[in-house]
């Protein structure tokens, strides 16, 4: 069960795998060739992989990322705009991670054009992204591709802006439950470990997504609980 | 045996090619990084190995696919052929190119952070840098799958324009950057 779960879990390295042991059985002289190809890219990952990955971890320790949601609202401006922008480029994770700290973002009261230059930043000019990609594709190719593409975001949020109200997003969102439960959505989780750190007694790993192994009631929220929720990169830990 | 000497002659020619493994951005990259990591151990020493802890994690969960990615880059360097891709993604039929490739972009998920070498090795091989350009901010920026998630959190319009816009802005910004690179 382990090994087929592993295999499910890295589909994409698996069939590499595979394709590599064919290689080698009937073609031996492709796959020595395939192989040396890839020396050259693997090398320079390793270059780049521990500093993007240090780097990471210092924007997430010294960002003051509440300081910079709380300069965001409905008339916020030229600075809401700036400070956007910021959010989204200190941000870690994939685009899906956005989605549930926008809404949280949303509710506190920023508005779509702010909601749209975070999603939209959050997923093209990250900085560490931005660190990798001048370390494959050059740094020049990167700094006008960079600025580009923050000229675009801008545009593409004052013409969302533009053509949704607020309250067309309000549509499909349900009512807060003081009475709920802790829940953990596992779409939106993308398996940083945090809580199971913080509590692994509510809280553990599987599959590369955290799941809560034990039923916690809104009223036996403590502090711990409350920080974990707050903590969390996806903002996928709420009570429902 | 002379197979493979040849080989490792084509490998160093290649990195010669590309320049030395530490280029000058990398190496004030590492300066940079590495004094902010002293200075940030000295400040708060918790924090910052709850943070790198953090991302250790969501680093070992893309490590199976950056090998895939990077094993699987080799694979297409030794079977397509240049001429292919200077072919199709050369400098005749941009547009055509272009738009495919910004289709593709949207529908695929594979994490930016391989994303770039994958890319890189297409230019290397006389790839145009323009359906390039739109292959990579679609990816990152449209999201045909995650696209019932975003539809949940904020509703079918403000998603189906967001995501156009994106599709929209990643053609025009990849042209601009044929003029501009």
């Amino acid at each position: 069960m382990n090994i087929i779960n592993r295999i499910k879990n890295n589909v994409l390295l698996f069939l590499v795998i595979v394709i590599y042991l064919l290689m080698i059985i009937f073609i031996p002289i492709k796959a020595k060739e395939s192989f040396f190809n890839s020396l050259y890219y693997i090398k320079e990952m390793l270059m780049i992989m521990p500093v993007i990955l240090l780097l990471t971890s210092l924007i997430d320790t010294w960002v003051p990322k509440r300081t910079i949601e709380s300069m965001l609202g409905e008339n916020s401006g030229i600075k809401g705009i700036v400070f956007s922008f910021l959010l989204g480029s200190f941000s870690a994770g994939p685009i899906y991670a956005a989605f549930p700290v926008c809404k949280t973002l949303f509710k506190k009261g920023a508005n779509i054009l702010n909601i749209v230059i975070i999603i939209s930043a959050w997923a093209v000019i990250k900085v560490p992204m931005l660190a990798n990609e001048s370390k494959f594709l050059g740094i020049k190719f990167m700094l006008i591709r960079w600025i580009l593409t923050s000229i675009a975001i801008i545009i593409m949020a004052v013409i969302t802006s533009k053509i949704v109200k607020k309250d067309e997003i309000f549509i499909n969102n349900k009512e807060e439950n003081k009475e709920g439960k802790l829940i953990l959505n596992s779409k939106y989780c993308i398996g940083c470990g945090m809580c199971a750190r913080k509590n692994p007694e509510i809280f553990i790993m599987k599959n590369k997504k955290g799941v809560i192994i034990k039923n916690i009631e809104k009223k036996e929220s403590n502090n711990l609980i409350e920080e974990i929720i707050d903590n969390c990169p996806a903002k996928a830990i709420e009570f429902h | 045996m002379v197979t493979d000497f040849c080989l490792i002659i084509s490998y160093y020619k290649n990195k010669r090619k590309k320049g030395d493994f530490m280029d000058i951005v990398t190496i004030l990259l590492w300066i940079i990084t590495l004094s902010w990591f002293i200075y940030s151990i000295k400040k708060d020493k918790k924090k910052t190995f709850n943070s790198v802890k953090t991302s250790s994690k969501l680093m070992k969960n893309m490590i199976g696919e950056i090998i895939a990615i990077l094993m699987l880059i080799g694979i297409i360097l030794s079977f397509i052929p240049p001429e292919i891709v200077k072919k199709y993604l050369g400098d005749s039929n941009i547009v055509l190119s272009t738009i495919i490739a910004a289709i593709v972009g949207s529908i695929t998920l594979i994490p930016a952070f391989v994303a770039f070498p994958l890319v890189g090795s297409f230019i290397d091989i006389g790839a145009n840098i323009i359906p390039i350009v739109a292959f990579l901010t679609t990816l990152t920026m449209v999201g045909f799958v995650t696209f019932p998630l975003e539809r949940k959190e904020f509703g079918f319009k403000f998603s189906f324009v967001r995501n156009i816009l994106s599709f929209g802005f990643a053609i025009i910004i990849a042209l601009l950057m044929g003029v501009f690179y």
